[in-house]
């Protein structure tokens, strides 16, 4: 894959990042048939754009975002941020799991140290960034504990301040939020949306969560399962300026109908 | 049958007898030294039982009477330290492989597919049943000796510091990549440390073996140890001295698992359970 690939004159604001007919197939084994995971995955992330991916479980949306974290190769398709082809994981594209993503044996602050350790950051500058961090995700108090001392909500934190330490280019969000209690969940979306707003990111989710996706992402593309496409990618009409009251909007319950109905009709 | 009093749902559990239930400290002590205890009066009253004009089975008295005298003629402390040696190198040696060998074989597809067949049939040779051959090839001093604890000991030490290796989440390992983690930095600052815990209770599980190995070693051909000397107290019938040995033994396993316990808390307090 050289530089040379890159389509030329697509027009359109220049995308952060950008998928096209990005297609995952894994081999059968011992006569059984392969599956086809992602077929011609074409999607799109503006510059300082929440995005969110939903779809039921199986539609291949992990896997995609593993593609674009670099942590997967596609079989067919490209992926590209700001035009260049991605090949491998990298600290610009900071990724955020589900769980168990924390080191149990590094402290809080260890932990967010980590990415800028790796980066060889000089250490007075990592100590600045850390507590810069630790005040954004309101953990300043929770420098020295232990993951196992925190609560799931405190630990996905740690997780996001982590993967902003090295000023990623982007964020990638695989179901952050999917192993937290409701209330918890409600309190992490709204502080994603003030981190997101802080500090400008791009930020690419995954979800099964419709109203999650609807709360927080400018547009949403939901996807069909087995193989996973793109069913439909609806954009959400709420501004940057987003808040409790948004969920009570006529438009974000017709918003959630719509995508709910889209995932029942495409779940098989 | 309006008057009897309601009875009461669902069935009260001991403690003691609950399946995964929990016990206080001090009942956990106390069964602990109840325990120990048993043994003890056993051991006692067989002996007393059992005592004619020929010792076989030594009160716990004669027992510590010998050690003593072990103690005191300083054969203990040279059989001690000779066989404490061979421990100490051959299972030494057999971490070491079985820490380099694990982790490759624990993190990497290709090195787990080209040991796991070897290991996996090796593994299933009696390492005892070669003690002829490295007496052949290696002589009958030290090496014969150490390459027993080690063969005896390296195929557990390896397969099971695999497991542990392979037991690092792989979420940990993706989001060390997206931090910019080499792979380099990834297995020294990742797969080691999240390991060192388990690496600690496999030694400390194997290290069982390696004192198998060196009695079936000293049995053979040694002049000093202390599974040696117990075949030198049988020649002589001296059975309270035997005794003293095999307790010897005992409060060496003892303390070795004290202390490995101890060094994993120490140095691992996030795997506390």
């Amino acid at each position: 894959m050289g530089p040379g690939v890159r389509a030329v004159g697509d027009g359109g604001a220049a995308a952060k990042l950008r998928c096209v007919g990005v297609t995952k197939r894994f081999p059968g084994r011992r006569r059984q048939p392969g599956t086809v995971a992602l077929d011609g995955i074409d999607l799109e992330v503006g510059e300082n754009e929440l995005v969110c991916i939903v779809g039921a479980s199986g539609c291949g949306k992990s896997t995609l975002l593993n593609i674009v974290g670099g942590l997967e190769e596609a079989t067919e398709g490209t992926v590209e941020v700001d035009g260049a082809p991605v090949i491998g994981p990298g600290p610009d594209r900071g990724m955020v799991f589900q769980a168990y993503s924390l080191f149990p044996w590094k402290t809080v602050a260890e932990n967010i140290r980590f990415g800028l350790e790796c980066a060889g950051t000089p250490r007075p500058l990592r100590a600045e960034r850390v507590q810069e961090l630790l005040g954004i995700v309101g953990l300043t108090e929770f420098a020295d504990t232990l993951p196992r001392d925190l609560s799931g909500g405190m630990r996905q934190r740690v997780a996001i301040a982590r993967a902003l330490a090295p000023e990623p280019d982007m964020l990638l969000l695989d179901e952050p939020f999917g192993a937290l209690d409701a209330q918890t969940k409600q309190v992490l979306q709204d502080f994603l949306l003030t981190v997101w707003q802080r500090t400008g990111a791009t930020i690419l989710m995954v979800t099964h969560d419709v109203d999650e996706a609807v709360y927080l992402s400018s547009r949403v593309y939901v996807f069909s399962s087995r193989p996973g496409r793109v069913a439909e990618e609806i954009e959400v009409p709420f501004g940057a300026q987003r808040g409790p009251l948004v969920r009570r909007d006529p438009r974000f319950l017709d918003l959630r109908d719509e995508i709910q109905d889209h995932l029942r009709t495409n779940v098989r | 049958m309006s008057d009897t009093a309601p009875t009461a749902r669902g069935r009260r559990q001991s403690p003691l007898f609950q399946l995964r239930g929990e016990l206080d400290g001090r009942t956990r002590l106390m069964l602990g030294v109840a325990g120990v205890a048993t043994l003890l009066i056993g051991w006692e009253a067989a002996a007393r039982v059992l005592a004619g004009d020929s010792i076989l089975l030594p009160t716990i008295g004669q027992t510590l009477t010998a050690l003593q005298e072990l103690a005191r003629s300083g054969e203990l402390w040279g059989d001690l330290g000779a066989s404490l040696r061979r421990v100490g190198i051959g299972y030494a040696v057999s971490l070491a492989l079985g820490v380099v060998l694990g982790v490759a074989m624990g993190s990497l597809a290709s090195a787990e597919a080209s040991l796991e067949p070897v290991f996996g049939m090796v593994r299933y040779i009696p390492a005892s049943a070669l003690t002829p051959l490295f007496l052949l090839w290696l002589g009958i001093d030290e090496s014969p000796k150490l390459a027993l604890i080690v063969v005896g000991t390296v195929f557990y030490n390896v397969l099971m510091v695999a497991d542990v290796a392979r037991s690092v989440p792989t979420p940990l390992i993706n989001a060390s990549y997206t931090l910019g983690a080499g792979r380099l930095t990834v297995l020294r600052r990742v797969i080691l440390p999240h390991s060192w815990p388990g690496i600690i209770d496999v030694a400390r599980i194997n290290l069982a073996a390696a004192w198998l190995m060196l009695v079936v070693a000293e049995l053979l051909a040694a002049d000093q140890g202390l599974a040696f000397r117990i075949v030198r107290a049988q020649r002589f019938r001296q059975v309270d001295r035997m005794f003293a040995l095999l307790l010897v033994f005992g409060l060496i396993g003892v303390a070795s698992d004290l202390a490995l316990r101890a060094l994993k808390s120490w140095t691992s307090p996030w795997a506390r359970a």
